[in-house]
């Protein structure tokens, strides 16, 4: 019955989502439902059965009269939109979720990056320097490599039911360890300067070189922490990505599980805009600015703020139009 | 195998439907299943067919709908006959009658 079901969805996919196409669809289904029951209980092969119902089932040019759609059945005046397959969702999904690894991995370097004048004073600095620019480098190859996927933001794409379907549920599933992730990161950035306190009140009287290690540890909490928020959104944001390519005027943009993840499209271009460069303008004013002040532990403070604007320009985006 | 052609039956599917409908109220899948038993099986009536059928007739008020609990509990739409839906089916037999008297005169089954 799912197969059924599956390809009576893909069917209606494209067409408007009108009060007329829907009640089309539910009687279909309905019709094909009382078919395939009965053709099983006269002890045909859950296979066979399937294939009559859909050799059966007709085509829907006959439909597009009664439900007012003869140019969208056509094909004529509809934007056409770019399918994109399974498996190029399957890849989409792997590549992105790699890829925000790559950036968390970046950011991560980034913020260890002070550990080294820290601990090694002035040579230090150099390691510094080339801590930064490999983290600096992770982020432009992680943005280079998904260069290939621009398309889902320039072109009009869809996905079909199945795909949406399958996404939606693998996005539920991942949930947990992303709710897991993001809590234990956040728990990490507020735990951090325990160990400041912790090593200034017991090593002061042992000399500078033990307080140092409390700093530097600060470093590496938060870096960690950082990473786990970046990777907690990492498949989920891919999921929502594709779960939000569908139309919302077609039925294939309708489903209850596209739904539940809608992104509107026409801000894209705008968003995409100031989006593009935030992060580097972020990374850019971090390095100026711990440069000059060289308050480094008070400066990786820009990357949480940082992370909330982001937050509140992308609902501004999302809203405005 | 000689099958039957969509495009001559076209015009006949509502006739089909209406007499099927003049027995008693029924629902999609019962009245293809009436069609095919009636045919001897000649003829299956798609399921788009069947439902662009029904909306046609419904705009043009040969038949009404109306939406009831079947047997199994499973919520189904029926489809009743209207007074000028018993009108229209006459009108199409007597159509038939004509048309089949017409074609008639130029069929030869030899070659």
């Amino acid at each position: 019955m799912e197969t059924i079901k599956n390809y009576l969805e893909s069917m209606f996919a494209n067409l408007p989502n009108t009060p007329e196409v829907l009640r089309a669809k539910n009687e279909l289904l309905s019709m094909m439902e009382d078919k395939f029951t009965e053709l099983i209980s006269e002890g045909k092969l859950q296979n066979e059965a399937v294939g009559i119902v859909i050799s059966e089932f007709g085509n829907l040019e006959e439909l597009a009269e009664s439900l007012g759609i003869e140019g969208v059945v056509g094909g004529n005046d509809t934007e056409q939109r770019r399918l994109v397959t399974n498996e190029e969702a399957m890849n989409y999904i792997y590549d992105a979720s790699q890829n925000r690894m790559l950036i968390g991995f970046g950011v991560m370097l980034i913020i260890f990056s002070p550990i080294c004048p820290i601990i090694l004073n002035d040579i230090g600095a150099a390691f510094l320097f080339i801590v930064v620019s490999i983290g600096v480098g992770l982020i432009v190859w992680a943005n280079i490599r998904m260069s290939q996927w621009k398309f889902l933001d320039n072109t009009l794409c869809c996905i079909d039911y199945s795909t949406a379907d399958y996404i939606y549920n693998a996005k539920k599933n991942n949930m947990m360890s992303k709710a897991l992730m993001l809590t234990i990161g956040i728990m990490f950035c507020i735990v951090s300067v325990v160990p400041v306190i912790f090593f200034e009140e017991m090593f002061s009287s042992k000399g500078l070189y033990y307080v140092m290690i409390g700093p530097a540890m600060l470093f590496v909490i938060v870096g960690i922490g950082v990473l786990l928020i970046i990777a907690s959104s990492a498949k989920d944001g891919a999921y929502t990505k594709l779960l939000s390519l569908n139309g919302t005027g077609t039925v294939a943009g309708s489903y209850e599980a596209v739904r539940a993840e809608k992104e509107p499209y026409v801000d894209k271009k705008a968003a995409a805009g100031v989006m593009s460069v935030y992060w580097r303008t972020v990374t850019c004013i971090y390095i100026i600015w711990s440069f000059i002040s060289f308050d480094w532990h008070i400066t990786w403070i820009i990357w949480p703020i940082a992370s909330v604007f982001h937050g509140i320009i992308k609902t501004i985006f999302n809203t405005k139009w | 195998m000689v099958e039957i052609s969509s495009d001559v039956i076209r015009g006949y599917n509502d006739t089909m439907i209406l007499f099927i409908l003049m027995e008693e109220p029924s629902y999609g899948y019962e009245i293809s299943k009436k069609i095919r038993a009636l045919s001897e099986e000649k003829y299956i009536i798609k399921e788009t067919t069947l439902y662009s059928a029904f909306t046609r007739m419904e705009k043009n008020g040969y038949v009404e709908s109306y939406s009831q609990n079947a047997d199994n509990g499973k919520k189904r739409t029926y489809y009743k006959i209207t007074e000028s839906g018993k009108n229209y089916y006459h009108e199409k037999c007597l159509e038939w009658y004509l048309t089949k008297e017409v074609v008639e005169n130029f069929i030869r089954g030899d070659k």
